[in-house]
């Protein structure tokens, strides 16, 4: 490259840079604004954490008792299936001791056949 | 502007003495941290260089935000001296695209309006995006800046690209290649004819 033509990189350049400077209030500010965004999404891709999985585990445990509900008002009197997994739930849930079941294995047989008949 | 970064950087170099589940935490902050001050630093630059190829202020800034958002997702974790010539990539294809919509938009407005409208539509260059606002200390450089876009928007696209990064933008020949997509020999040859046009075009401008 010739003289002129680095003198001519340098001023635009320059001219370039002026105009950046020279840049609205109103502009700078939508960009910056633009910025945020960019790096909220980050944030939010980073750590979904329980504020994203408990109004879904909240949305499929409405949706399992409106299932159930529905069943129990269809069919009258309800079904043992839903019956037992209704209780299945409130055993786990009030952390029942299930050494128990070991113990027994005449009612662990009798549990089994009543699971397999409700299911078919 | 300038003790903010400072007081940034302070921040980020000071000492830590925390479990690895925090110092991972503060190194996602950190990358965070600096990705926002890459971007600060990047975005006035890159909204001028989009306003130019697209001369459009409303196109240029939803340019330069889906690069960012983009960048972000897609590079943040990449060495920080890769972020601006992958950035630009981003933010180039970007403008390819939003030039192919509005090549296909023309072409349908003139189809729809006839050719007599089209002939009295508003010249685009003369539409184009000048910073508001410029003292008259600063006219010189408006001016010569006004006459290198009329220049610029004449040359292929892949001249105006290479000129765009490497003069405005600063990028060196390896960084252009990666941001244009091209070897570094292409970059040269683009950036010499570029300068030629340019020069030839303005050989007799003297402010």
């Amino acid at each position: 490259m010739n003289d002129e033509m680095r003198e001519l990189e340098r001023r635009s350049r320059a001219a370039f840079d002026e105009s950046v400077e020279s840049l609205d209030a109103e502009t700078r500010s939508r960009l910056a604004r633009a910025r945020a965004r960019a790096l909220a999404e980050l944030r939010e891709r980073r750590a979904p954490g329980p504020a994203v999985w408990v109004p879904v585990g909240a949305a499929a445990a409405a949706l399992v008792a409106a299932m159930l509900w529905q069943r129990e008002e269809s069919t009258a009197p309800p079904p043992d299936a839903a019956f037992a997994a209704l209780e299945d739930l409130d055993m786990m849930a009030g952390g029942e001791d299930f050494e128990m079941f070991h113990e027994d294995e005449g009612f662990y047989a009798w549990a089994e056949e009543q699971m397999s008949d409700g299911v078919g | 502007m300038q003790e903010e970064r400072v007081n940034r950087s302070a921040t980020l170099s000071a000492p830590m003495s925390l479990g690895r589940r925090d110092e991972s935490r503060e190194t996602t902050v950190d990358r965070e941290r600096a990705l926002d001050r890459f971007l600060a630093g990047i975005e006035r630059r890159a909204f001028r260089i989009a306003c130019m190829a697209l001369r459009d202020h409303a196109e240029a800034e939803d340019a330069v935000q889906d690069a960012m958002i983009r960048m972000v997702r897609s590079y943040g974790r990449h060495p920080e001296d890769q972020w601006r010539p992958l950035f630009y990539r981003i933010l180039r294809n970007r403008i390819t695209d939003t030039q192919r919509r509005q090549k296909v938009r023309r072409a349908v407005m003139a189809w729809w309006s006839g050719p007599e409208a089209d002939e009295s539509a508003p010249d685009p260059l003369e539409s184009a995006v000048d910073p508001r606002g410029t003292p008259e200390q600063e006219l010189e450089s408006a001016e010569l800046l006004a006459r290198i876009e009329k220049v610029l928007a004449a040359l292929s696209s892949r001249q105006r690209e290479v000129f765009l990064l490497r003069n405005f933008e600063g990028l060196d020949v390896a960084q252009a290649a990666i941001a244009m997509g091209c070897s570094e020999g292409s970059v040269k040859t683009h950036y010499f004819r570029a300068m030629q046009s340019l020069q030839l075009a303005l050989g007799e401008w003297k402010p």
